[in-house]
């Protein structure tokens, strides 16, 4: 079997935040393709790890490659796409259609100064349908539910069809139809498109049914592969203590999730 | 100081049948003074909607009071060393951006307290210059309060390069300019130069200034950058819509005031932001209402 190419190396990161540290010793491999589920308690560091991983907060110790570059001379932008945990806390009253929002994310710098042309404004209407937001193209985001504020969040990181995605927490205080339409929409993306997707969520049972990978942090990072064998409560209990208990059963996955 | 068309032109609307007033007006347009007033009085308006709807949604708009007054003390150096002031207003707000964006990165002031202290440097480096030069009168008296009747060649020759000038730079980036001003953080992580484009910005925004001053002068050029985006902005629109409703209620407020302030014989400048206001209240009533 090919091996997959490395598209983030994290090597002995430590960040510290307000004098304390928050990630040590971590150390891991993002391959293309992966589906990896970023799991942990509540301040164990997963929003950290992300910030850190995107050069928005800077790392203490250690080194953190971006498609084989430096993420401090890291330039290709394009290429990664990112939905923050307060994408939806915006002014309600900004003038915005939804159709101009997600249009916001084909701007970038090798279009600096150009307007958009008819083909990116067809790549806002695909993903629009994509996410099944079109109904509310011409909505001012404001007048949006919490769901349909996220799904456009995530519609404006994917229009210009990144790479790999970082999602943190983008799908809290939706229902559970929401979800599980969510879920099947990111396992195409990954599986159809071949993007990398990281997500934090604190949905255990869709990180051991549609992912490949599981990223336990609580200040130290454990990545496992998401195999037949792999015991998910032993790897869990690493990052949320011995007291932790949860019970997993592989075919669950089928219930949970009508596609399968 | 301002000046009423019908008196400038010796034509007294009292004496004149409601008609005769309709033709006065009519014929206002064909004096060149008034088409000076229109075209630089269009041209600032529409820069001053454009930029001003920014500034609102930047959360900067006492940004735009800050550097019309630092650019006072630029128009009392320009009277001094007699070099026309418009230029001598454009370098000290120019200097006056690139001071406020030095304390902030610098971190030696967050940005109202830099705004506050540019604001007083130039206002008082003015009233430094006029006390030296025993005053200046009527002519500082006109950039002051604006004197939009009164623009020569040379001022609307300078507005017009300015004006221009700036619509195209905000033509061309709106869209980098849009990102930045929804998600900082978002529009940097998508490589655009956010320092860069927000420095050119508020440079925008100081030439934006100096070419109002003619118009409205230094006192009320925030109502003409401030009045007609928040006016758009109860509309409930998209970007493209409250952008467009920005220009078109600018525009509005300025011709309006122009007309009505030749036909009523009062000063340009307060009719203009009083009409701005009128507009405010409309949509701000229909938006209740709605």
């Amino acid at each position: 079997m090919k091996e997959k190419s490395p598209i983030l190396e994290v090597s002995d990161l430590q960040v510290n935040r307000s004098n304390s540290v928050v990630i040590e010793h971590a150390n891991f491999t993002i391959h293309r393709g992966d589906y990896v589920g970023l799991v942990g308690p509540n301040g164990g560091g997963k929003t950290t790890l992300i910030l850190a991983i995107l050069n928005i907060i800077p790392r203490t110790k250690g080194i953190i490659r971006l498609f084989g570059q430096d993420i401090k001379s890291f330039s290709d932008w394009e290429k990664v796409a990112y939905v923050s945990q307060n994408a939806i806390n915006f002014d309600p009253q900004f003038p915005l259609s939804v159709r101009e929002l997600v249009a916001l994310g084909r701007v970038n710098r090798s279009n600096l100064g150009r307007t958009l042309k008819r083909a990116d404004w067809k790549a806002v209407d695909d993903i629009l349908e994509f996410m099944g937001i079109s109904d509310v193209a011409d909505r001012r985001i404001g007048q949006l539910s919490g769901g349909q504020k996220q799904r456009v969040f995530v519609a404006k990181s994917l229009v210009r069809k990144p790479e790999i995605i970082l999602l943190d927490e983008p799908i809290v205080g939706v229902d559970a139809e929401t979800q599980e339409k969510f879920y099947k929409k990111l396992s195409d993306l990954n599986i159809e498109k071949g993007i990398t997707i990281l997500l934090v969520t604190h949905d255990l049972t869709a990180v051991f049914c549609r992912m490949s990978k599981v990223m336990c942090v609580n200040r130290l990072v454990n990545v496992s592969e998401i195999t037949e064998s792999l015991k998910p409560e032993e790897v869990l209990r690493e990052a949320y203590g011995d007291h932790f208990h949860f019970v997993f059963h592989k075919h669950e996955c089928k219930r949970v999730f009508k596609d399968e | 100081m301002t000046t009423s068309i019908l008196s400038s032109t010796n034509m007294n609307a009292s004496g004149f049948s409601k008609m005769n007033e309709l033709i006065d007006v009519f014929r206002l347009f064909g004096f060149q003074f008034f088409q000076n007033a229109l075209l630089g009085g269009t041209i600032t308006a529409l820069a001053c909607a454009w930029v001003g709807l920014f500034l609102i949604l930047r959360k900067e708009a006492m940004i735009g009071d800050g550097i019309a007054h630092t650019a006072f003390g630029g128009i009392a150096l320009g009277l001094f060393l007699g070099i026309n002031p418009l230029l001598t207003s454009l370098l000290v707000s120019v200097l006056a951006v690139l001071g406020i964006s030095y304390m902030r990165q610098k971190g030696l002031a967050q940005s109202d307290s830099a705004i506050a202290v540019m604001l007083a440097v130039g206002f008082s480096t003015g009233l430094i210059i006029i006390s030296l030069a025993g005053g200046f009168n009527v002519e500082l008296f006109s950039f002051l309060f604006g004197s939009i009747l009164t623009i020569d060649q040379t001022d609307l020759i300078i507005v017009s390069i300015l004006g221009v000038s700036t619509l195209i730079i905000l033509g061309i980036f709106y869209k980098e300019l849009l990102s930045i001003t929804f998600d900082e953080e978002g529009a940097r992580l998508m490589g655009i130069p956010v320092r860069l484009l927000s420095l050119a910005f508020n440079l925008l925004v100081a030439i934006t200034i100096v070419l109002s001053i003619k118009v409205i002068g230094v006192i009320l050029v925030v109502a003409l950058l401030v009045l007609p985006a928040l006016s758009a902005l109860q509309l409930n629109l998209s970007f493209k819509g409250t952008t467009l409703a920005a220009i078109i209620f600018g525009i509005l407020s300025m011709t309006t005031g122009i007309l009505l302030s030749a036909i009523y014989n009062v000063a340009t400048s307060g009719v203009i932001v009083f009409t701005a206001a009128a507009i405010f209240l409309f949509t701000a009533t229909y938006r209740k209402l709605e």
